[in-house]
């Protein structure tokens, strides 16, 4: 949006974003396309594309003039694409949540849009046609910063139906900041996979040549594709280079860099397979199969769960806030092998009174390691023995983020005690009871 | 060379791209830095980038030329001069503005107007060169002029933008980069199609060249900076054309470009008159695989093939000579080698001297109809690439028949002639960057660069005053050095007419000695005239310096120290003397100056022994 008065300009010249115009200011004159007003630009400035395909920004005054000469021109329309069904190859979803992936961007203003008609996609990355027939579900378009519980809840019943319709596999496109809260809960609401539930994101925007999200997109529907992993995981660039990707089980990845396109590790684990573009999968590391069983569908949540940093000169009090305000748990993200303050010189920022009473209040209190590699320990040091006196219970070696949806989940479907036995109780791979030599900085 | 009239009968229009790098102390979009320095290479990253969908589903003929389709790019990564904005993997930060200011100052320097508000473009790139797969590039200035010789010539645009990828190498599968490049504070100056002659073309390029160096701080040696030519002529086509080396051959390159327009014209008049066609390829594997012609027969015997395509009419002028040693067959074979062949037979060339048989070329003549007037060529190597190559090499034919193609094409300093690099490309396409904010100008600072634009009559009487010698002085004002002549002289004080013939006459000397001084970085050539100031070196310590430091990474202090080039002077001066004592003056001053030829000043040490020159 412009300034009021450039928008009331515009009005009454009747010019819509994209017209072709003349700006006449004092001596000078220009001409172009109308562009949108940026979102972080001077909203006082009207933005033209000059003919030779630039931009620029001429500031308002009132004595500037402005006319139409001439009315938007069509934008890209996609080539018409017949997407035949092939019966020799088997049939995926996808399903597009948002982000930057399977969105194409407006190369006249810059914006972006989600592809969501199968020929569009497949316009874009051909090489699906050839692995998969494709059926593509739309149930969001959100960045992944705001998701919450609900769209889990929605992302898992999307993928359920699917595999309902005779999907063998099925891709869910993601924003990437918290694809792997999502790929943990997914793991936890979808138990008894028929086949792979691949997430996959793009960490470079699609509407340049060099962007991840292709490989992805094709590194994912191989798996969903052909590959027989039962699970929920992630599956992203291994490295910066576009050689191959890796797929990580949905509870044990984390993304581990702001831009990288190989931000999403391990943590704790191996990647379950190494997936060339080309199309050949190599397993890694043992991983759940289908079972026969039938699909277990969960999507109780309880969303009144938080995860707490403890860190030096922390207030202990954040603890008795989320008490106060009725949460059901807490999951502690402790130094170490799972310590918090004990014994500190000013008493008051001594956790273990506030964590019982916490426990006291009906609150289930987990505690994980800001280390995220390795296991937290109650039993080297007094003070964890102090913590698990207290009623804490240590999660072992699960990822801080994963304990917390894994704590809404278990809060959400069980009772509080089951969930509380539960909780450092491996249910879909979460928690693994040996710790390999080579599962650190994958 | 002719006069202005002759080439305005002729339609020439010609203009200028200039692209200067900016000597700055970061890259455009982050904090790497700009010089190219030596250092050990991290890795390599392994992208592959494919086209993304057209804006209006336009086929631009170009693009079926761009031989990058399918390959894979390997981008070279380094320390101090690549981070992960140059390989795509992080967003750019905040432009530089120390970049912007240099560029603002040009634009007002050539009397352009500037938007009120900047926006950053992303230009799609689709060889690979640009890891990010577009190049960062915004309008900083619009409707200048230049005065070249008192005419003046327009400057439509001035743009600033990032530098591009090196290549290191290329084959049919992957092109190498070496990223250091890569984001380099590149300002390109466009001039109006309204330089009148070659020779002009020259001076515009002279004259803007001199105000870069005049107004801005602009990166100096081999590669800094590059002068495009867009030339045409009435009926003719534009050609752009890249790589010149030096501007004194810049003339000569364009007049050749010219016969070479002209002669094509000529060709396609005859080819029209004798209702020329273009053949469809036919396979010639199975009657020359036992050729002698060993070209063909090593192409066969891998398991390749041979094509051939009747031209008709084209007889004689596929050898029509179009410029010194080059003919419309030689054209031909540029775009065939695209496709990654050695090059093309044709029927204009001595065919027996290659090889072939008579019967080989009777039996060629009858599969492909060739008749009296007509003419043929030859395509020999692996299936897929000589099938390509034969397209190529047929589009390129059927174009003679009626037009001069558009073409990108490389300046050949050495011939002097101009050669096929690729089609021109259609109009780049360029859309928002959006991650980064719209800048705003700053009109007050802008009005002050307009106030204190350069007045090169001052600047050319400041320079004689200071270095005291006519033609040394008109020199220094067009040498590339001229920026750091005045950080020299500015910085250290040490007077210009002992910095320019250092400059000037030292440095060429030692250049043609083959010691590679344009390596020197400013900062160490301010450190000798510092030095030298300082009374720390003599004159001639300078010389030896200049000769040693382009093979040595110690600072300049202590080169000094590890060449013995310590100066001698005052009371170490006077203390040597006493060494000499009962010689006469001329003697001690001609025994002195052998030993000491590097450390002692001749002029000191004379007015030491009060000596009159």
């Amino acid at each position: 949006m412009y300034s009021p008065e450039i928008e009331k300009l515009l009005a009454k010249q009747h010019i819509q974003v994209g017209d072709r115009i003349r700006i006449t200011k004092g001596k000078e004159v220009f001409e172009g396309i109308l562009m949108p007003r940026p979102e972080l630009g001077d909203r006082s400035v009207f933005v033209i594309k000059l003919d030779n395909g630039y931009n620029i920004g001429i500031r308002y005054s009132p004595s500037v003039q402005v006319k139409k000469l001439s009315s938007h021109r069509a934008s890209f329309e996609f080539p018409k694409l017949r997407v035949e069904k092939k019966p020799s190859l088997p049939s995926i979803a996808l399903i597009a949540t948002g982000g930057t992936i399977g969105s194409r961007v407006d190369y006249l203003t810059g914006g972006v849009y989600m592809l969501v008609k199968p020929e569009e996609l497949l316009y874009e990355v051909p090489e699906i046609a050839e692995i998969a027939n494709l059926r593509i579900e739309n149930p969001m378009n959100i960045a992944s910063e705001d998701m919450t519980y609900v769209e889990w809840q929605k992302i898992a019943k999307a993928v359920a139906d699917a595999f309902k319709k005779g999907a063998r596999g099925v891709v869910v496109t993601h924003g990437t900041d918290t694809m792997h809260y999502s790929s943990a809960a997914l793991s936890f609401m979808l138990q008894n996979l028929p086949g792979p539930v691949v997430l996959t994101g793009a960490q470079r925007s699609s509407d340049r040549g060099s962007s991840d999200a292709f490989m992805n997109l094709v590194c994912s529907s191989i798996l969903a594709a052909k590959s027989d992993i039962a699970e929920v995981g992630i599956c992203m660039h291994a490295t910066s280079s576009d050689n191959f990707c890796h797929f990580i089980r949905g509870t044990k990845a984390r993304k581990m860099h702001t831009s990288r396109r190989d931000a999403f590790r391990p943590v704790n684990n191996l990647p379950i397979a190494k997936v060339s573009p080309e199309g050949s999968i190599e397993y890694l590391s043992p991983y759940a199969k289908p079972s026969g069983k039938e699909l277990e569908l969960k999507t109780g949540y309880e969303p009144r769960v938080a995860l707490v940093k403890f860190y030096p000169n922390s207030d202990p009090d954040i603890v008795d806030y989320y008490v106060s305000k009725g949460y059901k748990g807490l999951i502690i993200e402790g130094t170490g092998l799972g310590h918090v303050a004990v014994k500190p010189s000013d008493d008051r920022l001594s956790w273990i009174p506030h964590i019982k009473h916490a426990v006291d209040s009906g609150l289930v209190v987990g505690v994980t390691s800001q280390c995220l590699y390795g296991r937290t320990n109650s039993n080297v040091y007094r003070n964890l023995r102090l913590l698990t006196q207290a009623g804490a219970i240590h999660c072992e070696d699960m990822l801080p983020e994963v304990a917390l949806v894994k704590l809404g989940f278990l809060l959400g479907n069980y009772k509080k005690e089951e969930a509380e036995a539960m909780l450092s109780k491996n249910l879909v791979g979460e928690i693994s009871a040996r710790s390999e030599y080579d599962w650190f900085m994958v | 060379m002719q006069d202005e009239h002759y080439y305005k009968q002729l339609g020439f229009k010609c203009g200028l791209e200039i692209h200067q790098r900016l000597d700055t102390a970061e890259k455009l979009f982050c904090s790497c830095s700009p010089r190219l320095e030596e250092e050990p290479m991290l890795g390599n990253v392994e992208r592959r980038q494919r086209a993304v969908a057209g804006e209006l589903g336009k086929v631009d003929w170009a693009t079926q030329f761009e031989g990058s389709k399918g390959r894979k790019f390997v981008y070279q990564v380094y320390r101090s001069t690549v981070c992960l904005v140059d390989i795509d993997e992080e967003p750019p930060h905040d432009l530089n503005n120390e970049a912007l200011d240099i560029a603002l100052k040009i634009a007002a320097n050539l009397h352009a107007h500037v938007p009120d508000e900047l926006e950053v473009m992303r230009k799609v790139v689709i060889d690979g060169s640009d890891p990010s797969a577009f190049q960062r590039t915004l309008l900083v200035g619009y409707d200048g002029y230049i005065e070249v010789n008192g005419k003046r010539i327009s400057i439509p645009s001035i743009f600033l933008e990032e530098e591009s990828s090196g290549i290191v190498s290329s084959d049919s599968e992957k092109v190498v980069y070496d990223v250091r490049r890569l984001g380099i504070p590149l300002i390109e100056i466009d001039t109006a199609p309204e330089i009148s002659s070659p020779e002009e073309a020259k001076e515009a390029a002279q004259a803007i060249g001199l105000l870069l160096r005049l107004v801005g701080k602009v990166q100096r040696g081999i590669g800094t900076i590059r002068q495009d030519v867009n030339v045409s002529i009435a009926k003719g086509a534009r050609v752009e054309i890249k790589g010149f080396q030096d501007l004194d051959t810049m003339p000569e390159i364009i007049e050749s470009e010219i016969d070479r327009q002209l002669n094509l014209l000529k060709i396609r008049d005859s080819l029209q008159e004798r209702k020329a066609e273009v053949g469809k390829p036919v396979d010639l594997t199975s009657i020359l695989k036992s050729t002698a012609v060993r070209l063909i027969k090593n192409s066969v015997d891998a398991g390749g093939i041979v094509l051939g395509a009747r031209l008709k009419g084209f007889k004689g002028l596929l050898g029509f000579e179009i410029n010194k040693n080059r003919r419309l067959g030689t054209e031909i074979s540029e775009y065939a080698k695209l496709a990654g062949i050695g090059g093309i037979i044709h029927s204009d060339e001595d065919l027996a001297h290659y090889g072939f048989s008579k019967e080989e070329i009777d039996q060629v003549a009858k599969a492909l109809g060739v008749k009296e007037n007509d003419a043929f060529i030859l395509i020999s190597g692996p299936r897929e690439q000589c099938t390509l190559a034969m397209k190529f090499a047929l589009e390129r034919a059927s174009r003679a028949i009626y037009e001069v193609p558009k073409e990108t094409r490389a300046a050949d300093t050495k011939n002097l002639v101009t050669k096929f690099l690729r089609p021109l490309p259609g109009g780049s396409r360029m859309y928002p960057e959006t991650d980064i904010r719209p800048i705003a100008v700053d009109r007050k600072k802008f009005g002050e660069y307009e106030k204190g634009v350069v007045s090169i009559a001052k600047v050319r009487s400041e320079l004689l005053k200071e270095i005291e010698n006519p033609d040394l002085a008109e020199q220094m004002l067009w040498s590339p050095l001229l920026s750091l002549y005045n950080e020299i002289v500015g910085k250290t004080g040490v007077p210009g007419y002992v910095v320019a013939p250092i400059l000037l006459e030292k440095l060429t000397e030692l250049r043609r000695q083959g010691i590679d001084v344009d390596s020197i970085p400013n900062e160490a050539m301010l450190a000798v005239f510092e030095e030298y100031k300082a009374n720390a070196v003599t004159k001639t310590g300078i010389e030896e310096l200049l000769k040693h430091k382009p093979k040595s990474r110690a600072d300049v202090q202590r080169l000094i120290r590890e060449l013995g080039l310590e100066r001698i002077t005052g009371k170490r001066l006077e203390a040597l003397l006493k060494e000499f004592e009962g010689k006469s003056k001329e003697e001690m001053l001609r025994e002195i100056m052998s030993k000491y030829r590097l450390n002692v000043d001749g002029n000191e040490l004379k007015a030491l022994l009060s000596i009159k020159e």
